[in-house]
């Protein structure tokens, strides 16, 4: 767990703090995403859980522990670290660079190589391929895998990832978040997962910290209860005029109730019960109908060969839209 | 200082007559080939390997400065000013003058010592903007990264800063290298030795031969150590070259 206590920071030479009496708690486990627009120093409290800086005012716990209990490059090695640019080292190989905590920690040349190969596995990297290759050599999706990759290398607790997806297409984004989600659910890992980008924050986090300029606050709450009861109206002006649609995309089709398909169901426009309920919304709107048919498995759009659970009726969808109650999927 | 009685440029002028042996004062054409063949393991080669001697060691000397200095200036960004107008001033000197001074104004004798002085001197504005100019290049996120799982700040210098400017720095050896290849050549006028040697007394003795070798071999010399530079900052890139032959 990690504990945010009265933690400020202010810069010496300026009168306004960046990060202004920030308390809050991480749970075990969890992807805590801080988000804000720019100058809310979300990057800022990041960093100063594992002390590349350091707060002016009040201490950050780490499992009962606080962080300035040992020293800053001690702290660091045991808590994984991506960012956006992913800062790999252009002349190590990708073995190599994913190899960098585990041998400053002293492990062996076969440990630390049979550790890199199994990442570069879990990020979808095929080892044999990838392994001897440089950074340069990379596309920048890859190269985020790869930094994702290191940071999980010796294992850690915690990570800490600033836009680790941020330098990538949107599509390969989707892949990446999807990926280590998926990833996610194995290691549950405690991550402190910074980004600007709102609709990143609802899909990736457990909980949100929704940052104001000045490093305060606003709200810090799951994304279900955080786009269903705004606490401000700065809140609701960040997470955007379509909270409503954002609340659909965190349900998956699969999750709620469905109503029995009667008999003409042919003309109805197939919705995959992997679908999220926005997604599931933009296809009834799009066919023109008012209900759709609940397949499994195949392709929903294109009349997919899956037997059919069910429909799902615009209402439905509407009454899950007012409800407070949303079943996370 | 022309005047027959000046003690320095006397001892100057014995020097530059009694170096080499004497040819055969029947002109054959514009290279006397039996000169070159009787006298070139004798004469030819020593000027060669002194020349060398005397711009490797000087490049080694310029940078055991330039690298810590270089490091300084780049940690500590007011140095850098002052650090530049200094080497500056030192390239700036004419190479008959840098030596001159050194000799009759700093008091060295006569030989290899003030040579290789001007040398380094002459090296350590490139070296020391190289070395500055590599670490700058070190992208801030890999620096970032670094610090952020845990590499000490003496680990990021030596396994991650110099490594990757290692290039750059190498690019101003190899500027310097060719630079004090040219130089080196006047250090025969303090008696340094060297491929000047030849050159001077060639010109002195009115004898084709000696000071056409001298200017040949120190143009190899020159285009020589810029290849083989080339080579070792390739060879130290592994990861650029490659990144540029991929798609």
């Amino acid at each position: 767990m990690i504990e945010f206590k009265n933690v400020s920071k202010t810069y010496a030479g300026s009168d306004n703090p960046v990060v202004e009496n920030l308390s809050f708690e991480i749970a075990d486990g969890e992807i805590c995403v801080l988000v804000g627009p720019s100058g809310c120093g979300k990057t800022t409290s990041m960093r100063m859980v594992n002390r590349l800086i350091e707060p002016t005012e009040g201490e950050i716990i780490i499992d009962g522990q606080k962080n300035t209990d040992m020293s800053g490059t001690e702290l660091r090695r045991k808590i994984g670290y991506a960012i956006q640019q992913t800062g790999l080292f252009p002349h190590r190989t990708i073995a190599d660079n994913v190899g960098t905590v585990p041998k400053l920690l002293g492990w062996d040349k076969s440990r630390t190589a049979s550790r890199a190969d199994e990442l570069l596995d879990l990020v979808g990297l095929p080892p044999d391929q990838y392994r001897d290759r440089y950074p340069a050599e990379l596309s920048g999706g890859q190269q985020q895998r790869v930094g994702v990759a290191r940071a999980l290398a010796a294992d850690p607790p915690i990570m800490l990832m600033d836009e680790p997806f941020g330098a990538v297409d949107p599509i390969t984004r989707d892949r990446l978040q999807n990926e280590f989600l998926h990833i996610q659910e194995d290691i549950k890992k405690t991550i402190v997962f910074v980004t600007h980008d709102i609709d990143e924050g609802i899909k990736m986090g457990d909980k949100i910290a929704i940052l104001k300029e000045g490093g305060v606050l606003a709200q810090y709450d799951t994304p279900e209860n955080i786009l269903a009861r705004p606490a401000s109206d700065f809140v609701q002006s960040f997470v955007g005029g379509d909270r409503v649609l954002k609340r659909l995309s965190l349900t998956l089709v699969g999750d709620i109730d469905l109503e029995p398909a009667n008999g003409n169901s042919g003309d109805l426009p197939h919705i995959d019960e992997k679908w999220n309920l926005k997604d599931a919304l933009s296809e009834i709107i799009g066919a023109g109908a008012d209900r759709g048919l609940v397949v499994t498995g195949g392709d929903g759009a294109e009349g997919g060969n899956g037997g059919s659970r069910g429909t799902i009726t615009l209402d439905s969808i509407r009454k899950i839209s007012h409800g407070s109650e949303v079943p996370r999927g | 200082m022309d005047s027959a009685d000046d003690p320095p440029t006397s001892t100057l002028a014995l020097l530059f007559q009694s170096e080499f042996a004497s040819e055969e004062q029947q002109n054959q054409g514009f290279i006397d080939w039996g000169w070159l063949a009787d006298n070139f393991t004798e004469d030819v080669v020593p000027a060669f390997f002194q020349h060398i001697f005397l711009c490797f060691v000087s490049l080694g000397i310029a940078l055991v400065i330039a690298v810590p200095l270089g490091i300084l200036c780049a940690r500590y960004r007011a140095l850098y000013t002052p650090v530049t107008l200094i080497t500056g001033f030192f390239y700036t000197i004419p190479s008959f003058a840098m030596f001159t001074l050194l000799i009759f104004i700093v008091g060295f004798s006569v030989g290899k010592t003030p040579a290789i002085i001007a040398l380094v001197l002459y090296s350590l504005l490139v070296m020391v903007r190289n070395v500055v100019t590599g670490l700058d290049s070190v992208p801030p996120e890999t620096k970032d990264a670094a610090k952020g799982m845990g590499l000490t700040d003496r680990q990021i210098l030596f396994g991650v800063e110099l490594p990757l400017a290692l290039p750059v720095i190498v690019a101003g050896m190899r500027i310097a290298m060719v630079t004090v290849i040219g130089i080196a050549v006047i250090g025969a006028y303090i008696g340094a030795g060297g491929l000047g040697d030849l050159i001077f007394d060639g010109i002195t003795r009115d004898f084709p031969t000696l000071w056409f070798t001298g200017a040949v071999l120190s143009t190899l010399l020159a285009i020589g150590a810029d290849l083989v530079f080339v080579r070792i900052e390739r060879m130290l890139s592994p990861w650029s070259r490659r990144a540029r032959g991929a798609t």
